[in-house]
């Protein structure tokens, strides 16, 4: 009865113009903090647009340009702006000299040459706006992206199972069973988390080493350690299995179901956003390590991951635009992930096996 | 006679009750087993051997020449101005990025939750983004576009030029929210929507739900992104990473340690001050853990909360 009251409420006029000015304020805001929040970004894809030779040019604009050119008798000119008494022209430099130069004026070269006094090395060039798809192509020729791609997306998959099974499996040890001095195993736990990671990275190469385990140039030490779980994740996934009510744990039980059944049809539904908040994680993570990658797979470029391989041809061309360029390429497949991603987050998703 | 046969019951089913104990510690045991056979089998020597390096003059260049000097290089490290800036310099750092990191993340979960924000696969694609800019490329992001708005806002408006890398930190920060935006946001989309419902019929408004439903519901995993934070802050395990190269890294005593260990190439005293940030972190992270009794809430409170 109540309800009915409230809906009858919210359907006058004076609440659907509110409604309606609270929706709109909300997305205007969203729309305003992304938009601040993502203003340094146009400068990478107009960086990755650009000539190379644009950022050499501090009178150079903004927009992917190119210099104005002019052919005369079979030459080239570039065109520059030079200043007159009665006003600035665009003309093309034919004999470039320190004292006086001569220029060609483009729209009437039948004239002959004009002669300006001053150093042309002062003047500004023309530019015409001309985005280039050079960069990519450079890029793509001097980087073997395609494999890199194919690497890491088989290295991330692997990794993604076994991380996935065995951090959801020790997460709900830790959630759900009473073990004599669990505490304490949680503290060690954490506390793996907590050591400095490359304090250990001389012993674990060692381990990994032609002395112990001979795994140098394999994907191996980038996946097996996974299989283990990883701590981080565990604690993560641990954190939401806790505050999952065990009244449905406890009905599954007296319904006869076992503890791996529990954990299958009772926890994991309910916990549907969590996990793929945890996929999502060990995935980008996997996809831009590069400490592992450099170390292990140093000596194998073929199956060098994305990341690393990435940063390589990078510091190779060391500009802006190489920069550029790489950082697009390494995020493209993230970004379709993390918008695919998106429907593991709606609620209706969450669906629970046992009636509540 | 009837207590006698009392007693047997009761030590029956004490026997019973325990015997079930054991048999829950035992499954729970198999499912603890991958993280301890990895921990046994990957973890515990190179650990181990970190401790030990801690203690002995261990010098990349010069292996052969390496010898126990006990806790030389702790005292060492008492000695050491520069350390000990290096650590206060972390827990700076902490503290200047994380409350505004978690601020933010939680802000925009909560907006997230909301059904009349539209297009929440492109803002969330959008928001998270930025957490994955490769470091190499990132600078050179903040430089350059700090260039344009030099050019285009700026000096046309007669402004005094932009000051260096102050604001770089910070905005950095911002730029890794994903993660912590993703976990809270996650959490708030567990929270199941009959207490919602049940607080609504009961007359409590979007603000007195938050404040008495989403915070407390969610504080598990508030608690998770605070004390990760501190870890990534002071060096430890991060969630994502941008791609740092091995001897960089944006917390101040990580920095320090890679800079003695792979510039100076001193791992004895790299392993001690590792092992010094280590003792710093897990003080703070067991004050935190104690203090997360009296506001992280689970519906079960039993003893194996706290450590």
């Amino acid at each position: 009865m109540l309800r009915s009251k409230r809906r009858a409420e919210h359907s006058t006029l004076s609440f659907k113009l509110w409604d309606f000015t609270g929706t709109a304020l909300l997305n205007l805001f969203m729309f305003l903090f992304v938009l601040v929040y993502l203003s340094p970004l146009p400068f990478m894809v107009i960086a990755s647009l650009t000539p190379s030779n644009q950022f050499l040019d501090a009178n150079a604009p903004i927009l992917p340009s190119e210099r104005v050119k002019f052919n005369y008798e079979g030459k080239d000119l570039i065109v520059y702006k030079v200043p007159f008494e009665d006003g600035e022209r665009n003309l093309a430099l034919y004999k470039p000299s320190r004292q006086s130069s001569e220029f060609i004026d483009p729209e009437h070269p039948e004239a002959g040459t004009i002669t300006w006094q001053g150093s042309w090395r002062a003047l500004k060039a023309v530019y015409h706006l001309k985005p280039t798809l050079d960069n990519f192509k450079e890029f793509f020729a001097a980087s073997k992206v395609t494999l890199y791609f194919k690497n890491t997306i088989i290295i991330a998959i692997i990794s993604e199972i076994g991380v996935l099974l065995s951090s959801i499996a020790v997460a709900y040890g830790f959630s759900r069973f009473r073990i004599p001095g669990i505490r304490y195993i949680f503290f060690l736990l954490i506390a793996t988390i907590m050591i400095p990671s490359n304090i250990t990275l001389v012993p674990t190469y060692y381990l990994f080493s032609g002395h112990m385990l001979d795994w140098i140039g394999t994907w191996l030490p980038l996946i097996i350690p996974h299989f283990f779980g990883s701590a981080i994740l565990i604690f993560l996934l641990r954190q939401n299995f806790k505050s999952i009510p065990r009244d449905l744990d406890e009905a599954a039980m007296l319904d006869g179901a076992g503890p791996l059944r529990i954990l299958v049809s009772v926890i994991l539904p309910q916990s549907i956003p969590v996990v793929t908040t945890v996929a999502l994680l060990h995935f980008f993570y996997i996809w831009n390590e590069t400490r592992m990658a450099s170390l292990y797979l140093g000596i194998s470029p073929n199956l060098q991951t994305i990341s690393f391989g990435i940063q390589r041809t990078q510091s190779f061309f060391f500009t802006p635009e190489a920069l550029m360029v790489g950082a697009l390429v390494v995020m493209a497949i993230p970004v379709v992930i993390l918008f695919i991603s998106r429907r593991f987050f709606m609620q209706d998703m969450i669906v629970t096996q046992i009636e509540k | 006679m009837v207590m006698e046969k009392q007693v047997g019951t009761v030590l029956e089913q004490k026997n019973v009750k325990s015997k079930r104990y054991r048999q829950e510690a035992q499954i729970g045991l198999l499912f603890l087993a991958p993280w301890l056979i990895g921990f046994i089998l990957l973890k515990a020597l190179p650990i181990l051997a970190a401790l030990v390096f801690s203690l002995t003059d261990f010098h990349m260049l010069t292996p052969e020449a390496t010898q126990f000097v006990g806790l030389k290089n702790y005292i060492r490290f008492f000695s050491d101005s520069e350390a000990g800036a290096n650590l206060f310099g972390s827990l700076e750092y902490f503290l200047l990025t994380v409350p505004l990191e978690m601020a933010v993340a939680l802000a925009l979960a909560a907006i997230f939750t909301s059904e009349r924000l539209r297009g929440k696969g492109i803002l969330q694609t959008l928001l998270f983004m930025t957490s994955i800019i490769p470091s190499t490329s990132i600078f050179f992001i903040f430089l350059g576009s700090l260039q344009y708005a030099e050019r285009l806002i700026f000096t046309p408006m007669n402004l005094p030029p932009i000051q260096g890398f102050g604001l770089l930190l910070p905005f950095i920060a911002l730029w890794s929210i994903g993660p912590g935006f993703l976990i809270i946001y996650s959490a708030m989309e567990s929270v199941p929507n009959e207490i919602y419902e049940a607080a609504r019929v009961d007359g409590a408004g979007p603000f007195a739900r938050f404040i008495y439903i989403t915070l407390p519901m969610i504080s598990p995993a508030i608690f998770f992104t605070l004390v990760v934070n501190l870890t990534g802050a002071f060096g430890g395990a991060l969630l994502l990473d941008r791609g740092y190269i091995l001897s960089f890294s944006l917390s101040p005593m990580e920095g320090y340690i890679n800079d003695m260990m792979f510039t100076q190439a001193d791992l004895g005293y790299a392993s001690a001050l590792a092992w010094v940030t280590f003792a710093v972190m897990m003080s703070i992270t067991i004050y935190l853990f104690r203090s997360s009794r009296r506001w992280v809430y689970f519906p079960e409170d039993d003893e194996n909360v706290e450590i």
